[in-house]
C-alpha cells in the first residue's frame, strides 16, 4: 500500500468535521476530491495522522445563485461548473478557467474549494478567484468568517485557513453588465499545470475600458493581481495602447521562477503575450454584451 | 536551483552580526528548527520539522559554517534527509552597513532529491517564504534589543 | 500505529462485494488485490498516467486517487464490464481493428475514458480526441493509432444507434 497509515474519519455534518479538526489541528488533513492530497499520500510526502473525508457531508453539495453571488459548496466537483450552463452566465470566467484544470477524469472528482484550499501557485481556480474578487467562507468551532481571495493565498500551498478551519464555501460575485472575461494559459500539454495563465476582465463603457481585472497563475508564489496594469488600461483612451501598456506592465512587474519546463524570462514573455490576447478576447465579449442585451 | 533575496534589518550591522554569530539565536528563528547540537567547531547537527500544507517532514542533517568574515559575510552549508528525500544547500549572507539599519543580501543554491523533486517548481517560492519568516524573527529580536 | 480497517460494501460491475480493507488502501489496489479484477492497471499512482481509470457512478475517475472506503455507496465500473472476449465493446473492437495499442498497459484506462467520452461527444473532432487522450500516457504507440481508433469507435457507435 502506498499511503502511510492514518486514521480515517468521515463525518456527516460540518459541525462534526470542525470538531475533528479542532481536536487534531495540523495533524489532520481534509480530504475532498483528493486529486492533490491522495498523490501526496501515495508519495508519502504527506503523513497526516487523521484524514477527514468531507464527502459524506451532503449539506456542502450546493451550487446556487443568491443575491448577486454564485455560492459553491465544498463538495461541488469542478466538472459541475462546466456542465451547469448557468455558470457561463453568472461567472463566465470560472466556467472558462475550470476547463484548464487537469483532465475530465480529475475534474469529475476534484472540487472547486479543494483546489482553492490546496493553493497551488500555478492552479487556475485561485487566479480566477482573485480576478473576480471571490470570498472564501471558513467554518470552525469558534464560528464562521469570510476571507477575501486576495488575502486567502499567503504562499505556495499556504493559505490564511487555520488548521481548525474548514473551507465550506467559495462565493464568486456574479459578473456585472458590460463586463467581458477571458482565461488563457500555456502549458506543455493540455491539462498540465500552466507555465503561465491569465485571467482577464474588462468593463466596456462608450467604447472605452472603464474598469479591468488581471490576475496570473504560475507567475509567483501566490496568484498575482496586477493593479498597475488594470490602471494602465483604464487610463489609455486608445484600447490597443492600453493593452500594450498592460502587457508591458506584466512583463516588467512579474517575477516568476524558472524551472525545468520554462525559464523565468520565457514565463514573463508568456505573461505579456497572454495579457494582450486575454484582454482582446475579454473586450470582444464585453462589447458584444453592452451592444446587446444590456444596451 | 538558485534563490536570492534582500531584506532590511532595523539595527546597526555590529548588532546584526552578533545575533547571527549566536547559534541559539539562529536556531530559535529558523522555521521548524527543533534541535541544534554543536558537534565541532562551526559544525552542528540539526533536526528540522518543516510543514508546507500537508507536506510535513522531519529533516535530520548537518549544518556547517563555511565562511565567517565579521561583520560582512557568512556562509553555511546544509544537508538534510527525510522520508521524502534530501535537501542540500549552500547559503551566503552579506551584510551592508546602512547606519541605523542593515541591508541583507542572501542567496542560496539548493538541490533536492527523492520524492521532493516533484515539488521542485514550488521550492524557490517556499524557500523565500521561510527566509522571510526567518528574517522577520531576527528583526523582532533586534528591535526587542536582545542581541 | 495500528492499521485502521473498515468493512465496506462495494458495488462493482453490478455485483455486491463486502470487503474489510485498510482505510488507506486505494480503490485501484482493492479492485486488483481483493476482488481480483486485474484489468484495472496501476501505473504512476499520482493521477497522471490514467491507466487506473474506472467509472464511479458512470463517470471516469482515477481509482488510484480514491480510497476504497470512499467508493462505498457508489457504483464502480471497471474494464471487465465493458465487453467480453466473445462480445467486445465497440470501442474495444475499434482499438483491435486499428491497432490502437501495443503493449496494452495503458489500454484499460483509455477504453474507460473513451467509452464515457463518446457518450457525451458522439462525433468528436480530432482536437477534442487529442485533448481527452492527454489524460493518458502511452509510451508505445505515439498515439496515432489511438486517435484513429477513437474516430473509428465514434463511427461504430453512431452506426449502432441508427
Amino acid at each position: 500500500m502506498k499511503p502511510p497509515v492514518f486514521d480515517y474519519q468521515d463525518p456527516a455534518s460540518v459541525e462534526e468535521a470542525v470538531d475533528v479538526l479542532a481536536r487534531h489541528g495540523a495533524a489532520a488533513k481534509v480530504l475532498a476530491g483528493g486529486q492533490s492530497l491522495v498523490p501526496l499520500l501515495n508519495l508519502r510526502l504527506a503523513r497526516p495522522e487523521v484524514v477527514v473525508d468531507i464527502n459524506r457531508i451532503d449539506a456542502l453539495d450546493y451550487l446556487t445563485e443568491e443575491s448577486g453571488w454564485l455560492r459553491v459548496g465544498a463538495r461541488v466537483r469542478q466538472r459541475r461548473l462546466e456542465r451547469e450552463g448557468d455558470v457561463r452566465r453568472t461567472v463566465p470566467l470560472l466556467a472558462e478557467a475550470v476547463r484548464f484544470v487537469g483532465h475530465p477524469q480529475i475534474r469529475n472528482r476534484g472540487t472547486v474549494c479543494g483546489s482553492l484550499a490546496h493553493a497551488d501557485p500555478a492552479a487556475e481556480l485561485p487566479a480566477a478567484a482573485v480576478a473576480v474578487g471571490a470570498r472564501l467562507v471558513a467554518h470552525s468551532r469558534s464560528g464562521i468568517r469570510e476571507i477575501p481571495a486576495e488575502e486567502f493565498f499567503t504562499g505556495p500551498l499556504t493559505t490564511a485557513l487555520r488548521p481548525d478551519e474548514l473551507l465550506v464555501e467559495a462565493r464568486f460575485p456574479c459578473t456585472g453588465p458590460d463586463w467581458g472575461w477571458a482565461f488563457l494559459e500555456v502549458s506543455n500539454r493540455h491539462g498540465d499545470y500552466a507555465l503561465c495563465g491569465v485571467a482577464a476582465g474588462v468593463r466596456a463603457r462608450d467604447g472605452r475600458v472603464q474598469d479591468a481585472r488581471l490576475a496570473y497563475a504560475g507567475a509567483g508564489p501566490v496568484p498575482v493581481r496586477l493593479r498597475q496594469a488594470e490602471v494602465a488600461l483604464v487610463e489609455h483612451a486608445d484600447l490597443e495602447e492600453g493593452i500594450r501598456a498592460a502587457a508591458a506592465e506584466a512583463r516588467r512587474v512579474l517575477r516568476p521562477d524558472g524551472d525545468l519546463h520554462a525559464s523565468s524570462e520565457f514565463r514573463r514573455h508568456l505573461a505579456a503575450v497572454l495579457t494582450a490576447r486575454a484582454l482582446r478576447l475579454a473586450w470582444s465579449r464585453a462589447s458584444t454584451c453592452s451592444g446587446g442585451a444590456h444596451a | 536551483m538558485r534563490i536570492e533575496g534582500t531584506e532590511t534589518l532595523h539595527a546597526p550591522r555590529d548588532r546584526v552580526w552578533a545575533l547571527l554569530d549566536d547559534p541559539q539565536a539562529l536556531a530559535s528563528c529558523t522555521p521548524g528548527m527543533q534541535e541544534l547540537r554543536p558537534t565541532g567547531p562551526d559544525e552542528f547537527e540539526a533536526v528540522l520539522s518543516i510543514g508546507i500544507a500537508a507536506v510535513r517532514g522531519t529533516y535530520k542533517g548537518k549544518l556547517r559554517i563555511t565562511e565567517r568574515t565579521p561583520p560582512e559575510r557568512y556562509a553555511v552549508q546544509v544537508e538534510g534527509t527525510s522520508g521524502a528525500g534530501f535537501v542540500r544547500a549552500v547559503g551566503v549572507l552579506e551584510l551592508e552597513d546602512q547606519g541605523a539599519q542593515t541591508g541583507v543580501r542572501w542567496s542560496g543554491e539548493v538541490q533536492v532529491g527523492g520524492a521532493l523533486t516533484l515539488g521542485s517548481r514550488m521550492i524557490p517560492g517556499i524557500a523565500r517564504m521561510l527566509a522571510g519568516q526567518f528574517f522577520q524573527c531576527l528583526d523582532r529580536k533586534l528591535q526587542e534589543g536582545s542581541p | 500505529m495500528r492499521e485502521p480497517l473498515r468493512t465496506v460494501q462495494l458495488e462493482v460491475n453490478g455485483k455486491a462485494y463486502t470487503v474489510t480493507v485498510p482505510v488507506r488502501k486505494t480503490l485501484a489496489d482493492v479492485l486488483r488485490e481483493d476482488l481480483q479484477l486485474t484489468g484495472t492497471h496501476v501505473g504512476c499512482e499520482q493521477g497522471v498516467c490514467g491507466a487506473c481509470t474506472v467509472w464511479l457512478d458512470g463517470e471516469p475517475v482515477r481509482s488510484c486517487l480514491l480510497l476504497a472506503v470512499q467508493a462505498a455507496g457508489h457504483r464502480v465500473t471497471t474494464v471487465e464490464a465493458l465487453g467480453t472476449v466473445d462480445r467486445l465493446h465497440p470501442v474495444q473492437e475499434a482499438f483491435w481493428e486499428n491497432h490502437g495499442l501495443q503493449c496494452g498497459f495503458c489500454t484499460p484506462g483509455i477504453l474507460m475514458t473513451v467509452a464515457a467520452f463518446l457518450r457525451e461527444h458522439p462525433a468528436p473532432s480530432r482536437q477534442e480526441i487529442r485533448e481527452v487522450l492527454a489524460g493518458h500516457l502511452c509510451r508505445c504507440t505515439g498515439y496515432q493509432n489511438i486517435v484513429r481508433a477513437v474516430e473509428d469507435a465514434a463511427r461504430r457507435l453512431q452506426a449502432r444507434r441508427t
